[in-house]
C-alpha cells in the first residue's frame, strides 16, 4: 500500500473512531452524571480566568487545592488570618462544584475564625464574609445545592438568631441595620419593591435582589406561607433560605438526599419557634438600640409547620412531637402571662387534646393536661423560668408579661396589685441579672423602665393598644397627657448604633 | 582587586546578554503593581496592608530565588561547556577569584533588584496609606508599619526546677521509686509545678510583672500593646470566657481597668493598654481576673507579651530585606558549587532539588519528633518502628540542624506583623547564611572548581 493511501486509511479510521466516540460520549456523560462519578456541566457563571484555570489545571487543580488548604490551617494555627479570605477565595474557585469545600470554608469564617477575635466589629466582618462565600459565590456556581441553602439558612438562624457568641446582639444589630438600607428604615414593605415605583424604592429594590440575592416576591411568599416575619431579624432569613432550597431541590429531584430535605424543614419550624419567642422588632431610641418582644400572632402557622414536619419526617416524627409539645407549652405560657386568656385556654386545650399523655412539668410525673389547670400550669413555669433558666427571651417575655398585668391591673383601679405585678418583674429582672452577668452584655435586658416604656407604648397605640377608655385611664395614672389627635408619622426603623464594642454597658451593668 | 571587578563586570554583563536583569525587573515591577488588584483582603487596611506586605514580599524572594539559582548555575557552567572559561583561565587570575567573582556578580545584581523591588513595595505601602483616613493610619502606624520590640515575664524555671527537686525529694522520701520511674516521676512533678505557675482557678487573679528594661526610657506618653494567650480547661458554650484586665499599681503608677473582654482561648489577642503604665523601675504589672467557671491556663512562652514600639518601619523594611538577601547570597553559593562540577541543567536541577529540599523540611522535622519513619498514631501516641530509623532519624536531624541555619529567620513574617528586625537578627543572618553556609559552598565550590579539568568539558549544543 503507498503513502498516500495509507495516509487516506488512517484519515478514514479517525474520523470513524471520532464519529463513534461522538455517538456514545452523550450516553457516557448521562452515566456519569447518574452515577454521580464526575461533575459533567460546565462551570456556569464563572469569570472567565476561573472558566479557564478549572479546565487548563484539570485533575492538578485538587492537587494545588490540598496544598492551599495545608497553608490555610497553617495560618489559622498561627492565628493569621488576612490571608484567610483570599485562600478561602482560591480553594473555593479551584473546586468551585466541591461543596463540602463551600461548606467548610464558610463555616471556618463564620464560626472558628470569627470567635477568635475579641472586638465584635472584627467578628461581624468575618461572619459576613462567612454568609458572603456561600451566598455570593457558592450558590453562583452550585444554585442548586440545598446544603450551601441549608448552612446558609443555619448561619442566620444559629449564628446571628442564637445567643450562644456574645457578639450576637451586634450581629443582629448590624444586620437589622443592613435591612434598613433595604427597608428604607420604616416598617418591611414588600410589595413597595416587588414593584418598586420611586427611584428610592427602585434603588433598594436593586439592592435586595444583587447583594443580598433575594428575591422579593418569593419572600413575600415566605411571609405568606410562614409569616408575618420581621425581615430584620436573622430567623426570617434563615426561613427564607431553607424555604428556597427547598424551592431548589423540586427542581433536581433525583440527587436530593431525603435528610437534607429535613434539615431544611428543621431550620424553617425552628426559626418559626424563634419568631414566636422573640419576632417582634422593639426600637429604642433612648438607647439608642433595640429589643425583641414575641410574636404572637405567628403562633397557629408555627404549630401547623410543626404537624407539617411531623407529618413528612416519619423517622424523627418522636422527636418534633415532641418539640411541638414543648412549643405548645410555650405558647400557652406566652399568651398567658401576656394577658391573652381567652387564646392561651383554647391552646391549652389543643395541647391536651393533641398530647393527652405528655407531663407538663418537670419532675412531677403526674402533671397532665387533664390533672393541671391552666393557672397551675403557668405559675409553675414562671418558677422554672425565673429559677433554673437563663434563656433570655423567656424571661423577658415574662417581665413584660408582668408589666402588662401591672399596667392592665392599674387601669382598672388595682393598683396595689399593681404595684405587686411590677415588683415581681423587678425580681424576676434582678434574680436573672445574678446569673448571667458573667455572659454581659451577650444575655443582658434592658432595664425596666425601658421594658415598661415599650410595654406602655404598645398598649397606648391607637391601633394596635387598649381600648380607648383604658388608654385615657392609664395615661392619666402615667401622667401622660391626653393622647394627641393623630398618630405621628414615626416609624419602626432600627436606630443605628455607633461603633459597639464588647465592653460591658451599663445597661447590661445595672440591676 | 580588579581581576575580581572584571568577573563581577563579566556576570553583569552576562546577566543583561540573557536579558535576565530585565525581564525580572519587570516582573518584579508587575508583581508589585499587579497583587493589590487580584489579592483578596479581609477586608480590614491593617488586613490588605500585612497581605500586600506578604504576597509582594514572598513573591519578590521567590522570583529573586529562581533567577538568582539559574543565573548562577547558568554563568558558570555555561561558561565552562561553550569553553569560554578556558580563555577566561589562561588570564593571570586565579580560579578562586573567577568563582568569587561571580559570587559578587550576582550578589550584586540581587542587591539591586531586590532594591528595586524593596522601594516599589514601601512606596506602594506608603502610598496607600496615606489615601486611608486618619484613624485607620493610625492603626497602621501602631500595628504593622512599625518595629515592634517585645518584652515577656522573667523565666521561672529555675524556681520550677528547685520546686521539683525539693517535691522529688519528698515523694522519695515517702515512697520508693524505681530507678527506671524516676525521670518519668520527675516530669511529671515538674508538669504539676508547672501548671501552678500557668492556671488561674475560677474567681482567682494573676498577676505578672514585666521588666521593660531600657526600653522605658523612650516609652513615656508610648502606648503598650499586650499580647496574650490562653487555653481552657472546658470548652465554653459560647466559645470565648469573658476577662477582665488590670494593669499598674494602686498609689503607685496610673491605673488601667479592660472591660469585660469575651476572649477565645487557644489564640493570641492583642489589644492597646494606656501609656505610663509602667513604674520608674520600668516594671508594668499585670493583673488578670479570671470570672468564668472554669480554670485558664495562660502558658508560659507565651501566655503573656508587651509590645513596644522600637522605631519606624523604613528601616526595620531594609534590616528584613537584608536577610532575604543574605538568602539570596546562599543561593547564589549553591548554584555556583552545583555549577562548579555540573553540567547546566543537572546543576540547575540539583540546585532546585535542593531547594525543594529545604521547603519540604517540615517531613523530616516530623519524623524527628515522632522519632521514627515509620506509622505514627498521634491519637494513641503509638508509633512503629523501622531498622532504617537508626540512620535516617540522626540524619534528618543534622539535616534539619543545617536548614534551620538559614530557615530560622522570618522577616517577611516579622515585617507583616509589625514586629522588630533586630540589627543582631541580621548581624546572626550574615554569619549563619552568609558567612557559615555560604562560605561552606564557596569552599566546597571552590576546591571542586580548582580541580577541575576545564579542557574536557563538552558543549551542550
Amino acid at each position: 500500500m503507498s503513502s498516500k493511501w495509507k495516509k487516506i486509511l488512517l484519515l478514514v479510521v479517525a474520523a470513524c473512531l471520532l464519529t463513534g466516540v461522538f455517538q456514545v460520549q452523550e450516553s457516557m456523560n448521562h452515566d456519569r452524571d447518574a452515577l454521580g462519578l464526575t461533575r459533567v456541566q460546565p462551570l456556569e457563571n464563572a469569570p472567565p480566568v476561573l472558566a479557564f484555570t478549572t479546565v487548563a489545571l484539570g485533575g492538578f487543580r485538587g492537587l494545588i487545592s490540598n496544598v492551599l488548604w495545608i497553608r490555610a490551617s497553617d495560618l489559622q494555627d498561627d492565628d493569621k488570618f488576612f490571608e484567610m479570605a483570599q485562600l478561602a477565595d482560591w480553594i473555593t474557585k479551584l473546586e468551585p462544584h466541591f461543596v463540602q469545600v463551600w461548606l467548610v470554608q464558610g463555616w471556618n469564617m463564620a464560626y472558628n475564625i470569627s470567635v477568635k477575635f475579641k472586638d465584635f466589629s472584627d467578628r461581624w466582618r468575618w461572619v459576613d464574609r462567612g454568609l458572603e462565600l456561600l451566598r455570593d459565590d457558592g450558590l453562583r456556581y452550585n444554585p442548586n445545592e440545598t446544603l450551601i441553602y441549608r448552612e446558609l439558612a443555619w448561619f442566620f438562624q444559629h449564628k446571628m438568631g442564637a445567643n450562644m457568641d456574645d457578639a450576637n446582639m451586634y450581629y443582629k444589630q448590624q444586620w437589622a441595620n443592613e435591612m434598613a438600607e433595604v427597608f428604607g428604615k420604616k416598617t418591611p414593605d414588600l410589595d413597595e419593591l416587588i414593584h418598586p415605583q420611586t427611584d428610592d424604592q427602585k434603588r433598594r429594590a436593586r439592592l435586595l435582589r444583587e447583594k443580598y440575592k433575594m428575591d422579593p416576591e418569593f419572600m413575600k411568599e415566605v411571609n405568606t406561607r410562614y409569616g408575618p416575619l420581621e425581615w430584620r431579624l436573622p430567623e426570617a432569613h434563615a426561613i427564607y433560605w431553607a424555604a428556597l432550597g427547598l424551592e431548589k431541590a423540586k427542581l433536581n429531584p433525583t440527587k436530593i438526599k431525603e435528610d437534607d430535605l429535613i434539615t431544611l424543614r428543621r431550620v424553617i419550624y425552628q426559626s418559626m419557634q424563634t419568631s414566636f419567642q422573640r419576632g417582634r422588632l422593639i426600637a429604642n431610641p433612648f438607647i439608642k438600640s433595640f429589643e425583641f418582644g414575641p410574636n404572637l400572632d405567628i403562633i397557629p402557622k408555627v404549630s401547623a409547620a410543626y404537624e407539617q414536619a411531623a407529618k413528612d419526617d416519619e423517622k424523627n416524627r418522636d422527636h418534633i412531637e415532641k418539640a411541638h409539645r414543648n412549643f405548645l407549652k410555650d405558647a400557652v405560657y406566652f399568651l398567658y402571662v401576656n394577658n391573652r386568656m381567652a387564646d392561651a385556654a383554647n391552646w391549652y386545650k389543643f395541647l391536651g387534646t393533641k398530647y393527652p399523655n405528655g407531663t407538663l412539668l418537670d419532675y412531677q410525673t403526674n402533671s397532665f393536661p387533664r390533672n393541671v389547670s391552666l393557672d397551675q400550669y403557668a405559675v409553675s413555669r414562671v418558677q422554672v423560668d425565673v429559677d433554673e433558666t437563663m434563656s433570655r427571651d423567656r424571661v423577658k417575655a415574662i417581665i413584660e408579661g408582668l408589666l402588662a398585668n401591672a399596667l392592665t391591673s392599674l387601669a382598672i383601679g388595682e393598683d396595689e396589685r399593681a404595684a405587686g405585678y411590677k415588683l415581681l418583674a423587678q425580681k424576676v429582672r434582678e434574680t436573672y441579672f445574678e446569673k448571667t452577668k458573667v455572659r454581659g452584655e451577650a444575655l443582658a435586658i434592658s432595664p425596666l423602665d425601658d421594658i415598661q416604656r415599650e410595654v406602655v407604648n404598645r398598649m397606648l397605640d391607637p391601633e394596635h393598644g387598649v381600648m380607648p377608655e383604658m388608654r385615657a385611664v392609664l395615661r392619666t395614672k402615667l401622667n401622660l397627657g391626653p393622647e394627641p389627635p393623630a398618630a405621628s408619622a414615626s416609624t419602626n426603623a432600627v436606630p443605628s448604633l455607633p461603633v459597639s464594642t464588647n465592653a460591658v454597658s451599663e445597661r447590661a451593668s445595672s440591676k | 582587586m580588579q581581576r575580581l571587578l572584571a568577573i563581577i563586570w563579566l556576570t553583569w554583563k552576562a546577566a543583561f546578554r540573557f536579558k535576565l536583569f530585565l525581564v525580572v525587573a519587570v516582573l518584579l515591577l508587575l508583581s508589585v503593581i499587579a497583587l493589590p488588584l487580584l489579592i483578596k483582603d479581609d477586608g480590614t487596611a491593617r488586613g490588605f496592608t500585612q497581605i500586600l506586605l506578604t504576597y509582594t514580599l514572598s513573591t519578590a524572594s521567590g522570583l529573586l530565588g529562581l533567577s538568582t539559582l539559574w543565573l548562577a548555575c547558568g554563568t558558570l557552567a555555561r561558561d565552562i561547556e561553550e569553553c569560554q572559561m578556558q580563555v577566561v583561565a589562561v588570564k593571570p587570575i586565579a580560579r578562586w577569584q573567577i568563582w568569587i567573582g561571580k559570587w559578587f556578580g550576582i550578589v550584586s545584581l540581587n542587591a539591586a533588584l531586590l532594591g528595586i523591588a524593596g522601594l516599589s513595595i514601601f512606596c506602594l505601602l506608603q502610598w496607600r496609606a496615606s489615601r486611608l483616613p486618619e484613624k485607620e493610619r493610625e492603626v497602621l502606624r501602631n500595628e504593622v508599619l512599625v518595629a515592634r520590640g517585645s518584652a515577656k515575664p522573667a523565666s521561672v524555671d529555675k524556681e520550677i526546677d528547685a520546686a521539683t527537686d525539693e517535691a522529688l525529694q519528698d515523694r522519695l522520701k515517702k515512697s520508693r521509686v524505681e530507678h527506671a520511674d524516676l525521670t518519668e516521676v520527675r516530669k511529671q512533678i515538674r508538669e504539676q509545678i508547672k501548671a501552678e505557675y500557668q492556671v488561674v482557678p475560677p474567681g482567682y487573679t494573676k498577676m505578672w510583672t514585666i521588666d521593660l528594661g531600657l526600653a522605658k526610657n523612650y516609652l513615656r506618653d508610648q502606648p503598650l500593646y499586650l499580647r496574650v494567650k490562653f487555653n481552657s480547661a472546658d470548652k465554653s458554650p459560647s466559645g470565648t470566657f469573658g476577662g477582665l484586665w488590670l494593669v499598674g499599681v494602686p498609689k503607685k503608677t496610673a491605673l488601667w481597668r479592660s472591660e469585660v473582654m469575651s476572649l477565645a482561648p487557644d489564640t493570641f489577642h492583642e489589644f492597646a493598654i494606656d501609656p505610663n503604665l509602667f513604674d520608674e523601675n520600668g516594671i508594668l504589672t499585670i493583673q488578670f481576673v479570671n470570672g468564668n467557671d472554669t480554670a485558664l491556663l495562660f502558658p508560659l512562652d507565651d501566655g503573656m507579651e508587651v509590645l513596644y514600639r522600637e522605631g519606624g518601619f523604613g528601616l526595620n523594611f531594609v534590616r528584613g530585606l537584608g536577610i532575604i538577601f543574605c538568602w539570596m547570597a546562599l543561593l547564589a553559593a549553591l548554584g555556583l558549587a552545583a555549577a562548579s562540577f555540573m553540567s547546566f541543567p543537572v546543576a540547575a536541577f540539583c540546585a532546585v532539588g535542593v531547594l525543594t529540599l529545604v521547603f519540604a523540611s517540615g517531613t523530616m522535622a516530623n519524623a524527628v519528633s515522632e522519632g521514627t519513619i515509620a506509622n505514627y498514631n498521634a491519637e494513641k501516641g503509638t508509633k512503629g518502628h523501622s531498622p532504617a530509623d537508626v540512620i535516617v532519624i540522626p540524619t534528618f536531624k543534622s539535616v534539619l540542624k543545617v536548614i534551620s541555619l538559614a530557615r530560622d529567620f522570618s522577616p517577611i513574617d516579622s515585617l507583616s506583623t509589625g514586629r522588630s528586625v533586630t540589627w543582631a537578627q541580621l548581624g546572626a543572618a550574615f554569619a549563619q547564611v552568609v558567612l557559615l553556609l555560604s562560605g561552606c559552598l564557596a569552599a566546597f565550590g571552590i576546591f571542586v572548581f580548582n580541580r577541575r579539568e576545564l579542557a574536557t568539558a563538552q558543549a551542550t549544543q
